[in-house]
């Protein structure tokens, strides 16, 4: 069976010649729900970036099994769902409605079928019915909600997050946890926040100067004080639900 | 300066409408073109950007309380071309009118004519022209400064040609036209500075945005900004007393105040027979014309008896009103009260 | 002054605001027309035409406060030229107003004309766009032959200015934050041009987010749009009544009152 991201002996530089990521190998599996953990400029979102096809360098990247190239892509970009690292970013029409559904009309579907997505999308993040409100009448809590529905309207088998708990207060934080644990998709969570990776992960990737550093078991990795200090990071705290 | 529906009339909305959405059209299939995909979003947000810039205002010298802020056209024209400047600056005078109703919904033709249309394709052809072949510190600064100036003058003087047409203002067309650029003068100066502030800030945090759209440099120096201020006031000087000596300032002079005056009456005679050939024209072809204007002289009527009438009917029908949205208001205050109550 | 939540009783519900977008702008331009190519002179007829936006900001449930405070807000440059009539225009005029009769110039009718009818087309657009979503408006300007380009930059600007104006106020707090006096020109100038500068980088950085979000999610050029619009009875029903209204006036009221 075909993995859900492979990414082998992957090298990439910044135009300006700065090193971003180095020889990074990875594999996920399908349904797992993997945390990409790393101080600030680890090159997390840029490996975010590197799944999503917006950037390329040398070595070989396949999602679900197709190779990432410039044929491959549309393709590529229904089966995995970006979510970016500001929800004002993700969300950019003028009413939610409009912009859960820009995927779904963006994959050429019928439009019940679009409108029973977007309607599933809300529903799923909690936004049930307020399609017709404007993104700017959101509180940041629901801004990340909306976020995460956008995606979901194009049924990806792929989401990923980079650092989804930003400026999110804790209430907010488990509304999204418990979120997140309900979704059946593969995910892959970017963040440096210990304890909100620790609630969600199965496994973890240690990330920092470009490299995978280490990976394993989520509980394993990051119960390792030792790595983790040494990486700027911090142990977990108290684990919620 | 956003032009009001209450200085037009319709001939000149419908007029001025007109050419705003021709050219709007040929610009937008010109614009449909040209426009690559990654340019949309960033059209959209320099939009945006426009409002929030003009928030960002500043102390202007000498003149205690007042500030000044940006318009943008010039900015915005010199990083994306004129094409999509102007449709950037038509939809940031739409949601002007359509979100903050600042300026009227038949204004609407010549707000995007006069802060639009005309600020950036002005705009961009002085900055052009001064910044092609080579593009020296200098000429950028020059070309920006000028760009500035002629381009929001030229949007200032269509109001008063715009308001004159309509004929709906007493105001005699030259003291409005010397108000506007007098106003705008200052404006357009402030714009200069504050355009080319920015684009040199630009050039030293992110020369990579404006590489190729800005050749050269633009610098605030210290000599460049008091030789502007020289050569501004020793225009805005030699103009002033110029007109002062054959027009009064326009707002302290009036027909009755000061009839001795000479070189005076010439002038209003002037303006009001422009106005009153306007408004023969209108009366003529305007679809809903505005026939009460001449019987309105109430001082000439002889008929007493008529006009105390109409000032009865007025007055039932300004009390008839009253009541009706005192009443609308009223039942709806109860309906509402009723509804909470229930619910 | 101008808030993140101006438009926000757009977003309320009542019958109002529920008919189409593309009526109710049309019924609101052939409304301000007819407003504006009234007499001058005339300023009862004015008041029973601000009956009818009067009604529908009523019966929408949008505060008058609001409206008021609004209106208030955009009136300086009409105010200021409105105000200048009465010194140009000094033609002595007698009025009349049921018992009472005191001599004018015509420039001071003038300048009333022009201030009522400002109310009242205000009170119009305000009823417009205070029961109307941004977005239905786009919609139906659309539909109305608004070109496409102009459709979608009208959406990302509405959009991203909240976004924008919020972090204009954040500059503008932490500027305020660190001057204590006047610099002078060319200091001011210099601040103010690096504020407008990182404001504009970020802005260009922000588009190129959106631009990756737009990608990421399958835009390939293409502007794709489901249309929600659809005529209805109450529709019909609203812009009869409107029609009626503002004609019954015109040919009507309006001799009368003359």
């Amino acid at each position: 069976m075909t993995k859900a991201i492979e990414i082998e002996n992957f090298s990439y530089a910044y135009p300006d010649g700065t090193i971003a990521l180095s020889d990074v190998n990875l594999g996920v599996e399908h349904g797992e729900k993997i945390a990409l953990i790393g101080p600030n400029g680890a090159g997390k979102s840029t490996l975010l970036l590197v799944m999503a096809g917006f950037v390329r360098g040398t070595g070989k990247v396949k999602i679900d099994g197709l190779e990432v190239n410039r044929a491959n892509l549309r393709s590529i970009r229904a089966c995995l769902g970006a979510c970016l690292e500001n929800p004002e970013d993700q969300l950019f029409m003028p009413t939610l409605f409009d912009d859960v559904a820009f995927g779904p009309l963006n994959m050429g579907l019928s439009h019940e079928e679009i409108s029973k997505r977007v309607a599933d999308a809300l529903q799923t993040v909690g936004l049930p019915g307020m399609g017709d409100k404007a993104p700017h009448h959101l509180s940041a809590g629901q801004k990340r909600a909306a976020a995460i529905a956008t995606v979901l309207s194009m049924d990806p088998k792929i989401i990923t997050l980079d650092e989804p708990d930003g400026s999110l207060d804790p209430r907010n934080r488990n509304n999204l946890v418990r979120l997140l644990k309900r979704l059946s998709q593969t995910l892959v969570i970017a963040t440096c926040n210990m304890n909100f990776a620790a609630a969600l992960a199965d496994r973890a990737v240690l990330v920092n100067k470009g490299r995978v550093v280490a990976e394993g078991d989520a509980g394993k990795i990051m119960r390792d004080l030792q790595l983790m200090v040494e990486h700027g990071l911090e142990v977990p705290g108290i684990h919620f639900s | 300066m956003h032009m009001a529906n209450e200085l037009l009339s319709l001939p000149v909305a419908a007029g001025t409408f007109a050419i705003a959405t021709a050219g709007l059209g040929l610009i937008c299939r010109k614009a449909g073109r040209i426009i690559s995909t990654d340019k949309l979003a960033l059209m959209g947000i320099l939009g945006a950007f426009v409002f929030a810039g003009q928030m960002v205002n500043f102390q202007l010298p000498g003149m205690p309380g007042t500030s000044g802020h940006m318009v943008g056209a010039v900015l915005l024209t010199i990083v994306l071309g004129p094409h999509l400047a102007a449709i950037v600056m038509s939809s940031v005078v739409i949601v002007q009118c359509l979100i903050f109703q600042d300026g009227g919904l038949l204004a609407l033709g010549c707000n995007i004519i006069n802060m639009a249309l005309v600020p950036c394709y002005i705009g961009y052809f002085l900055y052009r022209a001064f910044t092609a072949g080579r593009a020296s510190s200098l000429r950028v600064y020059v070309g920006t400064m000028l760009a500035c100036l002629v381009s929001i003058e030229a949007g200032a003087i269509l109001v008063p040609v715009q308001a004159a047409l309509a004929g709906v203002l007493a105001v005699p067309f030259s003291t409005f036209l010397i108000t506007m650029v007098g106003v705008h003068l200052l404006v357009g100066f402030v714009e200069g500075m504050i355009t080319v502030a920015v684009l040199g800030y630009m050039r030293q945090v992110r020369p990579d945005i404006i590489v190729d759209s800005l050749p050269g440099g633009a610098r605030l120096s210290r000599s460049a900004v008091l030789g502007t201020l020289a050569a501004f006031a020793i225009i805005t000087g030699a103009g002033l007393s110029l007109l002062a000596s054959d027009l009064p300032d326009g707002l302290e002079w009036s027909y009755a105040e000061r009839p001795d005056q000479p070189g005076f009456e010439p002038a209003v005679a002037n303006a009001d027979s422009t106005i009153a050939a306007v408004d023969r024209f209108q009366s003529k072809y305007s679809p809903l014309p505005d026939y009460s204007v001449r019987t309105s002289q109430f001082g000439e009527l002889p008929h007493e008896a008529a006009e105390v009438s109409t000032g009865w009917t007025s007055f039932a029908g300004v009390l008839g009103s009253a009541i009706t949205m005192a009443l609308i208001w009223l039942t709806a205050r109860i309906l509402r009260k009723k509804r909470s109550s229930v619910a | 002054m101008h808030h993140a939540h101006i438009d926000k009783f757009a977003y309320q519900d009542s019958p109002v605001h529920r008919l189409d977008s593309r009526v109710k702008l049309v019924v609101v331009l052939v409304f301000t027309a007819v407003v504006v190519s009234l007499p001058r002179t005339s300023l009862s007829i004015l008041a029973c035409y601000a009956v009818g936006p009067f009604a529908i900001l009523v019966w929408a449930g949008i505060p008058l406060r609001f409206t008021f405070k609004q209106i208030l807000l955009v009136s300086p440059f009409v105010l200021v030229l409105a105000l200048s009539c009465p010194l140009y225009d000094r033609t002595p005029a007698a009025v009349a107003f049921g018992p009472f009769s005191w001599r004018l110039t015509l420039g001071w009718m003038r300048c009333f004309a022009i201030l009522a009818k400002f109310i009242v087309t205000m009170l119009a657009l305000i009823a417009l766009v205070s029961t109307t979503r941004f977005s239905d408006l786009l919609a139906g300007l659309q539909k109305l032959g608004l070109p496409r380009v102009l459709v979608i930059q009208l959406g990302f600007l509405y959009r991203y200015i909240f976004v924008l104006i919020d972090r204009a106020q954040h500059i503008l707090r932490a500027r305020a934050g660190r001057k204590l006096r006047n610099l002078g020109l060319k200091a001011e100038l210099k601040i103010a041009g690096a504020m407008l500068g990182s404001l504009f980088i970020r802005s260009i950085d922000t588009a190129e987010h959106i631009d990756t979000a737009m990608q990421a999610r399958g835009f390939d050029g293409k502007w794709r749009t489901l249309a929600k619009l659809r005529i209805r009875t109450a529709d019909c029903v609203f812009a009869s009544a409107a029609a009626a209204f503002i004609f019954t006036l015109y040919f009507f009221l309006k001799p009368l009152l003359q």
